[in-house]
């Protein structure tokens, strides 16, 4: 019956997705796009009376108001597709990026998209010369529904197989490289995020991984959460989503080390 | 279903509560509200031959504990008295249960503001097993694989458990606090954050409980939507717990495949909805997307897939005897624990206690089809991953159904703000009985209690556990699979 299983599994198709396929990908992540020529005043000031989180919100970065869409703390609701600009993205740039990285600035008067950020897919041959050694990483859950833990168990299944770029999860926070942190920080776990921080030995990489671990996502306002995690811990590098998917994870984990190889 | 209050003598419902469970009655949940002054304790009941009833009354000094009638409100009442502030008489542990050692005694965070609170430093005592040889064993909050966090105390001597003390609520996010305040129209938002992988079945349950209090049916496209999600979440759940089973046994080339199994229904879900966890789906009065022809053939091709490549994996998993050896009488959870606890879900039907609320107490589109329910005896590790097995045929057969029905027609009905409204609803998510309760005024939620199958099912998991070997534990725990987040709200 075993060599049934290992014989099936020699013939079955290869699922794995190259990954020039899924870098900065979003699709089924629900992250709104917008369509800057087709943004009014009054629809940006709708879309932000309808987003839970504030992600959509009026900001003046300089000396003109615009409208900025923070992935950070976007949930993916999906209130905002109700209007014409808005609808959910196929690409996300900015996975792996600074909390920076992930605002978008559009001028609603001009219908036009402000300080264009790219993050250019790097081509694969140059990920795997960067990846010259292994990266372990120890996922931290801090409080998170466990929507993020799906997604990043996810990524060992056989379509995204993270252990071919070298990567892989540790179970203790000794052997890791990277700390991939979700959740919004409970007060309860607050002293375990610390502690985990502290047992990881340097040099070490924290990533913020979700709504919650960006800003604090839905729960940002609850009296029995301590963070967002860069309130307690120095986070190195950002994921949104609501939750991620796999792909975004990927994406975001690779322009880390990228980054890092730059360094 | 929308309550109708009864008001009698001071006490009522704590008396009516216990003759209706010494005759039988399961304990679905309790809880307390508020509305600014008066606290109220409220029962919901399981009566045989009657269906759900809920008992209500203001709470005047201590709350009378049932606790001795049935050790199913041991957790429920602990989670009154730190939320509310009521001192229990009768209870036999009234140990604090989701404020840690870092909340100050005294500050009751549903009663009180509860924003920028000193950090404290209390006490908690774990129980003390005392003797020769005998050892404690602290696991966790942060456990060794990518899984949420909580922290287990053994007692061993050698290999062998004698006692297990769970200390969870370590991802306490204030959930059922978040509520008050929130319109209507927002709050499955929050109800999708309770438990990530159950996320559609905590949304449907709330979006019927607002639909029970405003007298609102959602139309029948949108039932039936909400129907093939639902029964999509819980074959992807049991895959992946199958599969996790198979690898906590060293038996990875199944879990492999299983993994895979649940991306290709994630991936179809992803194509025929836009996501992948079929959230921001449903809303109050329906959903917001409907599965047109082509989605429908691209979920139905999804699923009759799985179901047969599962069926032909799980085959292998439970043939091998290097599985059925650690399968088998593992974990046994005992039909009078499920009683006494009141267990719901895959767990209460692997040792014997046939309870489903989608054949019992049907909801939405589940009035129209026969539910088979797969029921065990032998409630041992073996046991709950049948029934999972099982369930996972008869969740294809019913998405196949309903798949084939689909048609056109309105998906949305409006949900007109009513100046106060209260109403509840259950449905079986892929842990269990899954029940919301909601009450507000105005278009706004005042409060809203979750009757989690996790908070439910984990003080049996003990149980299960003492007697066994340590190393087991991962096993047993697995087949449970319970949800912390779920259970610490």
């Amino acid at each position: 019956m075993i060599f049934d299983v290992i014989h099936r599994s020699l013939k079955a198709p290869n699922r794995l997705v190259t990954v020039e396929e899924l870098l900065g990908r979003a699709e089924g992540g629900r992250m709104p796009q917008v369509n800057a020529a087709k943004l009014t005043p009054e629809m940006a000031r709708q879309a932000c009376e309808v987003c839970p989180t504030a992600a959509l919100a009026m900001a003046k970065p300089r000396d003109q108001e615009l409208l900025c869409l923070d992935y950070g703390k976007c949930i993916g609701c999906g209130r905002c597709f109700e209007h014409a600009a808005f609808s959910p993205a196929e690409r996300v740039a900015g996975c792996g990026g600074s909390r920076q990285e992930l605002l978008r600035y559009f001028d609603c008067e001009r219908g036009a998209e402000v300080e264009i950020r790219t993050s250019a897919p790097e081509a694969c041959q140059e990920i795997f010369q960067l990846l010259g050694r292994a990266l372990n990483i120890r996922e931290l859950d801090a409080g998170s529904c466990n929507g993020c833990e799906a997604e990043i168990a996810a990524l060992t299944n056989p379509y995204y197989d993270l252990e071919r770029f070298g990567i892989h999860f540790v179970a203790s926070p000794k052997h890791a490289d990277m700390l991939l942190v979700t959740g919004p920080v409970t007060r309860n776990m607050a002293v375990a995020v610390k502690k985990t921080y502290e047992a990881t030995p340097a040099p070490k990489l924290v990533v913020a991984v979700g709504a919650c671990g960006c800003s604090g996502g839905i729960f940002a306002a609850s009296h029995a959460v301590s963070g967002p995690l860069d309130k307690l811990l120095r986070v190195d590098a950002y994921i949104p989503g609501c939750p991620p998917t796999p792909a975004m994870l990927l994406t975001g984990i690779l322009e880390v080390l990228r980054r890092t190889a730059k360094r | 279903m929308s309550a109708t209050p009864q008001q009698q003598s001071i006490g009522w419902a704590v008396a009516e509560a216990t003759r209706l469970l010494q005759a039988g009655a399961r304990l679905v949940c309790e809880f307390a509200s508020s509305d600014g002054g008066a606290i109220k304790v409220h029962y919901i009941l399981d009566v045989p031959g009657e269906g759900y009833r809920v008992l209500e009354e203001t709470v005047n000094g201590a709350l009378q504990s049932i606790t001795p009638v049935t050790p199913a409100a041991a957790w429920y009442e602990r989670e009154i008295k730190d939320q509310y502030g009521i001192e229990l008489t009768g209870h036999p542990d009234p140990r604090p249960l989701l404020l840690h050692e870092n909340w100050p005694r005294g500050l009751h965070p549903m009663v009180a503001d509860a924003q920028s609170v000193p950090w404290a430093d209390e006490h908690y005592d774990f129980l003390k097993v005392e003797g020769e040889g005998v050892c404690e064993v602290a696991v966790g909050p942060v456990h060794a694989g990518i899984i949420e966090p909580g922290h287990f105390r053994f007692s061993v001597v050698g290999d062998n458990v004698l006692y297990l003390e769970l200390r969870h609520f370590y991802t306490h996010k204030g959930t059922e606090k978040l509520f008050q305040g929130t319109p209507v129209a927002y709050g499955q938002m929050i109800a999708e954050s309770v438990s990530g992988d159950n996320c559609f079945a905590h949304a449907v349950a709330y979006c019927q409980a607002i639909e029970a209090a405003h007298s609102v049916v959602a139309p029948k496209q949108a039932q039936l939507v909400r129907l093939i999600g639902l029964e999509l979440e819980r074959m992807i759940s049991h895959i992946a717990d199958v599969g996790a089973l198979s690898n906590d046994v060293a038996f990875v080339l199944p879990s492999a495949y299983c993994s895979r199994i649940k991306e290709d229904l994630m991936q179809a879900s992803a194509r025929a909805v836009g996501t992948r966890f079929w959230k921001g789906i449903a809303v109050p009065g329906g959903v917001v997307r409907d599965i047109a022809p082509a989605a429908a053939e691209v979920l139905s091709n999804a699923v009759a897939q799985a179901a047969s490549e599962f069926a032909k994996i799980a085959n292998t998993i439970l043939d091998r005897p290097s599985v059925q050896g650690r399968f088998e009488g593992a974990g046994v959870l005992p039909g009078s624990v499920v009683e006494d606890l009141a267990v719901v879900g895959p767990v209460a039907r692997a040792s014997g206690a046939n309870r489903d609320v989608r054949r019992d107490h049907p909801y939405g589109a589940y009035g129209e089809l026969p539910i088979h329910v797969p029921c065990l005896a032998y409630g041992d590790v073996l046991a709950r991953a049948r029934v999972r097995i099982e369930e996972v045929v008869v969740s294809a057969r019913l998405l196949a159904d309903a798949l084939g029905w689909l048609s056109s027609g309105p998906i949305r009905a409006d949900v007109p703000p009513a100046v106060a409204f209260e109403g509840w609803s259950a449905v079986e998510s892929p842990r269990g009985e899954l029940l919301y309760w909601v009450k507000g005024e105005g278009g706004k939620l005042q409060r809203c209690s979750i009757k989690s199958p996790s908070f439910q099912n984990w003080p049996a998991l003990p149980h299960a556990v003492i007697g066994n070997v340590i190393a087991d534990f991962p096993l047993i725990n697995k087949s449970f699979n319970l949800s912390y987040s779920g259970s610490d709200r």
